[in-house]
């Protein structure tokens, strides 16, 4: 018997070595068949096979509104063609779908395509049900009205998108209009190393100031060299809206004689009296992360003030997270597990699949983002309603997270600027709200006829109007610094696995914040 | 003419187009990552050379250092707990002619072709808190203590992720066995059994030694396996609860692709490269030493 490994053996384990290796320094994609997203927001795909709504997530990949429904299957890569034929004259193609006001849709800033054509290459993720025909239609109606103009629309999943996108904008001819994720990894460091177009100008010239407020722009704002986030100059506009809150089931309030409540203290009664007749008050689930961010985001800035909530988005001068009101809501968010508000076993069950529970008719409320609701209105919109997470105290103010979808940018390298502008005030127009709002998708501003196909919708759209008219629109907690996302979900599953402290949970999340705030510097 | 000892040029040729691409897409990449590695880069802005700092902040890093830990903690569920399993199954099962035993081998082998995207998912549902067929039987037997939110509990995650290794590799690792313990000549075990071996000497002195070349492969695949993993930790738990799972490329893959401190990555993914290495190196050095009851 032989006793060595022969060289040949030996070689090739070394190879195969070397292959490991290299797969794993590869491992963005490589590794990962699932074309979910990006970790922390990947929608997971239940066994079923049916796409669950996407982790409460980040405020980034919310602005997609997920669906239960297995048609909106989450593709990795779907290259869209426009309905319409890009190049066609617009008699052609008003009969391919009437744009509601085509004048509208005609661009003085196109206009040099109809002797030299123009190709604007589009990046996005709107992959799903409601959003992603609507950026289809809209796209074609832009085309129809501003010939000689082509857009070549690519969409991926939030991911996919994510993970390739800063290398796209340096490639000259990369896209001319892309999604680009808010906060400082994404957004932050395209600014820094010029990859895109400060959309400033645009404010006044097509009225985006009206369109949206101050608080919103500052979400898609830095500053030149990338460093100060929340002001500056606006990188990007959004098409979606989006608001977290508490969704309930309408039936189970009528019979346990149930209304909205009022104040903190009364949504804190309702849910001992609905604990006491054997119901689970608080659909919920945290496995994965996403879900506890969420709830606990929700009761801090019913606590918060907004300049305080902004000083910590945005790492202004002194933030800190290290406050009395971090650790009073951490004490707060840990009486509802001990008190047996939330469903059992909750940190093995995923949000996603919470949702669903929650649509089949587990629990009266569901703590969650404006995105489930398009899953909702199919398991029955009628069924449930929505409203904004209660004041501390009745009539009292308080923020409710929320925002705009994932912002629309215009690339450096983009050859046409102007009309790549011209396409974005179409898409975010107020025929563009009036479309996304008929498909059930919440807009990113209130457009006079946006009416939504439902009861639900039309309670998103209400909390969402609410919270913007009041200048209420609190802060997805992430987006403060780099990794926010996992540091906030591993801190909470330790707090509420009884592994930390309330106020070690908030030095603990200071700390890492401090951290990154001095790597700036 | 070629002088003795002269080597001809001309099989290089031949090899040339692989090498070529070997080196394309496996030489150029790891020495880049390498170099990236010793720069601070985000993948946008020019890399600006750091020296070590990227080692340095990883051995300070907690969560680089639980990491490894639970690489280590993983290659016991993805590599020593399957080789044992697949060792005793052979044991057991490969002499006996049993019926249906092709049946058995072709089925034990199904987990290790399944992607493992779908075994995560599978095992998602399967260890579900409310729903799962695991917990809903313990509870049906009166077991109710120990059903627990599997992948959520802080104890309980980790030995979950790795449970599912151990039931992915064992088909691979006993199909293996299988194979190897087919060309040990019967005449060995008849010499055993007649010097009055027990199975357990039998096994002992000449099954084993005769595995010894299928249990070093079994080794190095399950090893590196372990340190590797990634799809599993992806779908089913993302590193959660806390940080209780998460695994080197994990952590790399964070780092590259979500807050995008390529530099940072690439030293991890180096140091994760050289564990590999060294383990590789080290098990077919033990293997050649004849280690393993040599």
């Amino acid at each position: 018997m032989n006793n060595h490994i022969q060289a040949p053996v030996r070689r090739t384990l070394v190879l195969l070595v070397a292959a490991g290796l290299l797969a794993t320094a590869c491992s963005g994609g490589a590794g990962t068949a699932s074309p979910t997203r990006a970790p922390s927001v990947a929608p997971t795909v239940a066994a079923t096979g049916t796409p669950t709504a996407p982790s409460s997530g980040t405020p980034t990949a919310s602005s997609v509104a997920p669906t239960a429904s297995p048609s909106s299957a989450p593709s990795a890569t779907a290259t869209d063609a426009p309905s319409a034929s890009p190049t066609e004259a617009p008699s052609t193609s008003a009969s391919v779908s009437p744009p509601a006001s085509p004048a509208s849709a005609t661009y003085e800033a196109c206009a040099s395509a109809a002797t030299a054509p123009i190709t604007l290459t589009e990046w996005d993720q709107e992959v799903r049900e409601g959003i992603g025909p609507s950026i289809d239609q809209l796209e074609a109606e832009f085309m129809a009205a501003n010939p000689g103009v082509t857009i070549t629309r690519t969409s991926k999943s939030f991911d996919d998108l994510k993970a390739t996108l800063l290398q796209a904008l340096q490639d000259p001819s990369g896209p001319d209009i892309a999604q680009v994720n808010q906060g400082r990894p994404d957004m932050g460091t395209a600014v820094q190393g010029g990859l895109l177009v400060p959309l400033t100008p645009y404010l006044t010239k097509y009225g985006w100031d009206q369109r949206w407020g101050q608080g919103v722009h500052a979400r898609n704002s830095f500053s030149e060299d990338g460093k100060t986030f929340g002001q500056g100059n606006v990188y990007g506009v959004s098409v979606t809206g989006e608001v977290v809150g508490l969704y309930y089931n309408k039936e189970k309030y009528t019979a346990l004689s149930l209304s909205e409540p009022k104040s903190w203290d009364e949504f804190m009664t309702q849910l001992q009296s609905i604990k006491d007749a054997g119901e689970t008050p608080i659909e919920f689930g945290d496995q994965g992360g996403g879900g506890s961010i969420q709830v606990y985001g929700s009761i801090l800035e019913t606590m918060l003030d907004r300049k305080s909530l902004d000083d910590f988005i945005f790492g202004n001068e002194g933030a800190s997270f290290d406050t009395p009101e971090a650790t009073t809501a951490a004490e707060t968010l840990l009486s509802l597990v001990d008190k047996g508000y939330l469903t059992d076993g909750y940190a093995g069950i995923k949000i996603d699949d919470a949702a669903v529970a929650f649509g089949g008719g587990d629990g009266v409320y569901f703590w969650g983002g404006s995105w489930y609701g398009a899953g909702l209105t199919e398991s029955g919109g009628e069924k449930f309603g929505f409203m904004r997470t209660p004041p501390q105290a009745a009539g009292g103010s308080a923020l409710s997270i929320g925002g705009v979808g994932l912002p629309w940018s215009i690339s450096k390298n983009s050859k046409n600027p102007e009309c790549a502008a011209a396409l974005l005030d179409y898409l975010t127009g107020d025929h563009a709200m009036e479309l996304v709002a008929a498909k059930g998708v919440l807009p990113s501003h209130a457009a006079a006829n946006a009416v939504g196909p439902g009861d639900l919708f039309n309670a998103l759209s209400a909390a969402f109007g609410d919270a913007n008219g009041k200048d209420e629109v609190g802060h997805y907690l992430d987006w403060a610094f780099a990794g926010g996302y996992d540091t906030f979900n591993a801190e909470l599953a330790k707090l509420l696995a009884k592994q930390s402290e309330p106020a070690a949970f908030a030095k603990a999340i200071d700390t890492a914040y401090q951290e990154f705030l001095g790597s700036l510097k | 003419m070629r002088r003795p000892g002269e080597r001809a040029w001309w099989p290089y040729a031949f090899a040339a187009p692989t090498l070529l691409i070997y080196g394309l897409f496996v030489l150029v990449p790891v020495g880049l990552t390498a170099f990236f590695s010793f720069t601070d880069w985000d993948g946008v802005r020019p890399p600006t050379f750091t020296g070590v700092d990227n080692y340095v902040r990883a051995f300070g890093n907690d969560l680089f250092l639980l990491s490894v830990g639970n690489n280590i903690a993983y290659s016991f569920w993805f590599s020593l707990l399957p080789i044992g399993i697949g060792l005793t199954i052979t044991s057991v099962v490969a002499r006996s002619r049993l019926p249906g035993s092709a049946f058995f081998r072709m089925a034990s082998f199904v987990p290790y072709v399944l992607s493992l995207v779908v075994v995560g998912v599978v095992w998602t549902w399967l260890y579900s808190p409310s729903r799962g067929p695991i917990n809903q039987t313990l509870r049906a037997v009166g077991l109710d203590g120990l059903a627990r939110p599997w992948l959520g509990d802080f104890d309980f995650a980790l030995p979950a992720v790795g449970f599912v290794g151990t039931w992915v590799q064992y088909g691979f690792v006993t199909v293996l066995m299988f194979a190897g313990v087919q060309k040990i000549s019967e005449d060995l075990y008849e010499a055993a059994r007649l010097d009055g071996a027990s199975s357990w000497q039998q096994f002992r002195h000449v099954t084993l030694p005769g595995l010894r070349n299928e249990i070093t492969v079994a080794l190095v695949f399950t090893l590196i396996a372990s340190f590797r993993i990634f799809d599993l930790i992806f779908v089913l738990t993302k590193g959660t609860p806390g940080n209780k799972t998460y695994a080197l490329s994990f952590l790399v893959y964070k780092n590259a692709f979500e807050t995008h401190d390529l530099g940072y990555a690439a030293a991890m993914v180096v140091v994760l490269t050289l564990i590999i290495l060294a383990i590789s190196v080290f098990v077919v050095r033990f293997r050649e030493r004849g280690g393993v009851d040599g």
